[in-house]
């Protein structure tokens, strides 16, 4: 298989289950560093990792794995790793016992597969717990447990379905760390989230999935550089709005404030870069004791609107 | 092959044993932590323990001797058994007739249509008249249920002609003003009699009674035995009927021109008994210690290996173990972490099934053979252990694991395909598979049957049986014919599937061809209904 060829390759795929729509004429192609697949519930980002893992046979175009169709070929599962979105496993199973059964059915020996198992589950942060049955986990070490038993055979390509979905946010820094260190390594990490903070912390390379479509693929920051240059608001929880107010409406990137409740002042912005260059200043000469700055746009919500609005 | 290539392709195998074994141990220890599966084994090895219990129990007892003909009963409550009044002649539902009674000769009659009517004299009298007696015997005296009339209950008669205007039942007289009767049964008495248009009179004289001493009951218990001794062929001799029964009133039901025989027919080699035909009542009580023994030991481990093992362990292991072995897995999610690895989706079922049947089968084969150690310690016979069983034993269990391997394919194939409605389809065919078993056993030859598989498992246990036991069919015949109920010719008959050469290897090798070629169609249908199935 020639290196050239790139891990995941989605030509023109489509994907209905019957009337419903799970992707519509996707095409993408990924190889190398950490791609952070964003969509709300049902945009097809499950639909579209199941198409990858041959789960899913496409309606139209194709799906290669390595230059492979995983539909009717497992070979490109050596390569792979792939954590479900499936919370069920083997309750009364460890997790050593878990990992060490499916390395096993890599074609490593017993010893191989032991050997490996306590590696990854060490890399994952479980190596103390590891001799507990995984009826007893808590959500967050489960799904470390899936990234461990998905990393057992050293893969190449790893995808990862809403693998910080539920967990709490202890666990969902150390498995950012474990994704971010797989980046590094040099490995292809496929991961979805409908949770655009949670995606910018480990990667800036995106696709958006919307309703089944390609919205958006490339750098988060160009995306999101574009996204500033559009009307924004940012959000401060402070003692004298009034006064604070005065103060920003002077500054350029500002061009409109509003109070929507006590104690609340909403600044509007069209680049939200140089808006917040100046906030820490405008805040410090005005004397203000501000408790909170949100952005209650900056998320995948706001990314889509403004992404669709966009379009049409 | 060159030495790249071999390392190549143990390199491949390798793999595949390794992945094989991991599916298979993953399989065995889900079922282990399964209580469904515990259950079902329990249930099964439970049944097995009261079928020992019976067993011994059965064997503890020895055999009584049966009295298969019933002429030791007396049936008529006289103090002699049946074979005893059959020796003299006698009723064996007259308690007023035994050995020795004394008996009815008769002289005379008035028939419906004769003329004259009456006659006088001293007699014993039966039938329906007026009587003008002199003398009545009074202590001859009975009731309707004998016939003879009980003159301690003598009411006036009524008005008008008997039997015209008024009846009497039988057994019964009435009296008249001037102490004549009409009487009705039987009765003794010195007089003279008319008999009215119709009706009839006869009238005789009893024998004189002599005491004769009755005869013990056993006597009549397995007094008609089998000469052979069932054991060299070579032996038999010429079968007499040794109770006289049959010579007292002779037939020749064999139609060999010689009453009261018994005609052996042996095989081609002369050295097994194929067919006896005996004529009517020769040798029909014979000794069942000598044969029933041997015969109940056998029916037992057939009939256990047939019902139990193969038509309850066999249909509901599968149902319990088999039903959800992917299904479940789909169900659950938890499959996406197996497909997730290089293993094929047909590779998957077919460990899968492995897992499941290594189980299975070592439960079916730990069971057999503590079967066979416990009857062959204790069954008949003058060894210590009875090694001739194990075939069979082996045998059964060999059968128990091929329907398990068919079951176990089809109802893993139908939980894949019909995943909802997959249950209901298994104990229909659950259902269908024991009335298929049923009617192998009754009529083997019949052709529905052999579309289920215990058909197949069953006539697997008639060939093995028969390869082990080659005698077995002497005992089949031994019981139809002479009567001994040892249930064996239901529950074995010979081999059908022999493909014309009446080898039991035949129909051996040819059973298990049908049932392995069952398993690998149904788990390539599974796997061909699997591997396009696309998982959400």
């Amino acid at each position: 298989m020639s290196d050239k060829t790139p891990a995941v390759l989605v030509d023109q795929a489509s994907k209905w289950y019957g009337e419903v729509i799970g992707i519509n004429d996707v095409s993408l192609a990924i190889d190398g560093g950490v791609t952070g697949v964003l969509g709300p519930n049902g945009a097809g980002k499950s639909t579209l990792f199941k198409l990858l893992m041959g789960r899913l046979k496409p309606s139209q175009g194709s799906v290669r794995l390595f230059g492979v169709d995983p539909w009717t070929n497992t070979s490109p599962y050596r390569r792979v790793g792939y954590v479900s979105e499936t919370e069920r496993m083997y309750d009364w199973m460890t997790a050593l016992d878990f990992v060490t059964t499916l390395a096993r059915l890599h074609g490593m020996t017993r010893e191989e597969a032991t050997a490996r198992a306590e590696h990854v589950l060490d890399f994952v942060g479980l190596s103390d717990v590891q001799n507990k049955e995984l009826g007893k986990y808590s959500k967050g070490m489960r799904q470390r447990v899936k990234i461990a038993h998905a990393l057992v055979h050293d893969p190449d390509l790893i995808i990862l379905d809403e693998p910080l979905h539920g967990c709490d946010p202890i666990a969902r820094t150390s498995i950012m760390s474990v994704i971010r260190e797989l980046g590094s390594q040099g490995k292809t990490v496929i991961i979805s989230s409908h949770i655009l903070e949670e995606i910018e912390r480990i990667t800036e390379q995106i696709v958006i999935l919307h309703n089944g479509r390609l919205l958006a693929l490339g750098n988060l920051h160009a995306i999101r550089a574009l996204l500033d240059k559009h009307p924004h608001r940012i959000l401060l929880t402070c003692d004298d709005p009034r006064h604070l107010a005065s103060e920003f409406i002077s500054e350029d990137p500002v061009y409109g404030v509003r109070f929507p409740e006590d104690g609340k002042l909403e600044i509007q912005t069209n680049d939200l870069s140089a808006a917040h260059a100046i906030l820490p200043r405008v805040i410090v000469d005005s004397g203000a004791a501000v408790s909170a700055i949100e952005n209650p746009d900056d998320n995948l919500e706001s990314l889509l609107g403004y992404l669709i609005g966009g379009d049409s | 092959m060159d030495a790249k290539g071999r390392a190549l392709s143990e390199t491949v195998w390798t793999r595949l044993d390794r992945k094989a074994g991991a599916i298979t141990e993953l399989t065995i220890r889900q079922l282990r932590h399964r209580i469904s599966t515990w259950v079902v084994l329990s249930v099964g090895a439970l049944v097995m323990a009261l079928l020992l219990a019976f067993y011994v129990d059965a064997i503890r007892a020895d055999f009584e001797p049966v009295d298969n003909d019933g002429d030791s009963a007396d049936w008529d409550n006289d103090g002699y058994p049946q074979g005893q009044e059959n020796k003299y002649g006698t009723s064996d539902w007259d308690g007023q007739e035994y050995p020795g009674s004394g008996y009815y000769v008769m002289t005379g009659e008035v028939d419906w249509n004769d003329d004259p009517r009456s006659h006088s004299g001293n007699h014993t009298w039966e039938g329906q008249g007026y009587l003008d007696a002199e003398w009545v015997d009074i202590d001859y005296t009975g009731s309707r249920w004998s016939g003879i009339i009980d003159w301690g209950d003598v009411n006036p008669c009524s008005e008008g002609d008997a039997l015209d205007d008024w009846w009497l039942d039988w057994g019964e007289a009435c009296t008249y003003d001037d102490g004549s009767y009409f009487v009705s049964g039987k009765f003794r008495a010195s007089g003279s009699v008319s008999v009215p248009e119709n009706a009839y009179m006869q009238w005789g004289h009893m024998t004189l009674a002599s005491y004769v001493e009755p005869e013990p009951a056993s006597m009549y218990i397995d007094e008609d035995g089998i000469l052979w001794d069932g054991e060299d062929v070579s032996e038999i001799g010429i079968e007499v009927d040794d109770d006289g029964d049959c010579l007292a009133d002779p037939n020749d039901n064999n139609r060999d021109g010689i009453p009261c025989n018994v005609i052996w027919i042996l095989d081609a080699d002369g050295d097994e008994i194929v067919e006896i035909r005996a004529d009517y009542n020769v040798n029909e009580d014979p000794e069942e210690s000598k044969y029933l023994g041997e015969s109940s030991h056998r029916t037992f481990i057939i009939g256990t290996g047939k019902m139990a093992f193969v038509m309850m362990l066999g249909i509901f292991i599968p149902l319990f173990l088999a039903l959800g072995l992917v299904r479940d897995e789909t169900e659950n999610g938890t499959l996406h972490y197996l497909l997730s690895k290089p293993i094929h989706r047909a590779e998957f079922i077919l460990y899968r099934l492995l897992g499941y049947l290594l189980l299975a089968g070592t439960y079916i084969l730990v069971l057999v053979l503590l079967m066979a150690l416990v009857t062959s310690l204790i069954g008949p016979g003058d060894s210590l252990i009875r090694l001739s069983d194990f075939p069979v034993w082996l045998g059964i269990g060999l059968a128990t694991v091929l329907v398990l391997a068919a079951y176990g394919a089809l109802y893993n194939t139908l939980g894949l395909i019909a995943p909802k409605y997959g249950v209901y389809f298994c104990i229909i065919l659950g259902i269908w598979e024991f009335i298929m078993g049923m009617f192998t056993m009754t009529l083997p030859s019949a052709s529905v049957p052999m579309l289920s598989i215990s058909h197949w498992a069953l006539q697997l246990i008639d060939a093995i049986v028969l390869i082990a036991w080659p005698d077995t069919l002497q005992y089949t015949q031994i019981a139809t014919a002479f009567g001994i109920d040892s249930g064996l010719p239901f529950f074995w008959q010979p081999p059908v599937h022999t493909l014309g050469t009446q080898s039991p290897v035949v129909a051996l090798l040819v059973s298990i061809t049908v049932l392995l070629l069952i398993t690998v169609a149904m788990i390539g249908i599974g796997q061909a209904s699997f591997k396009n199935r696309e998982i959400m």
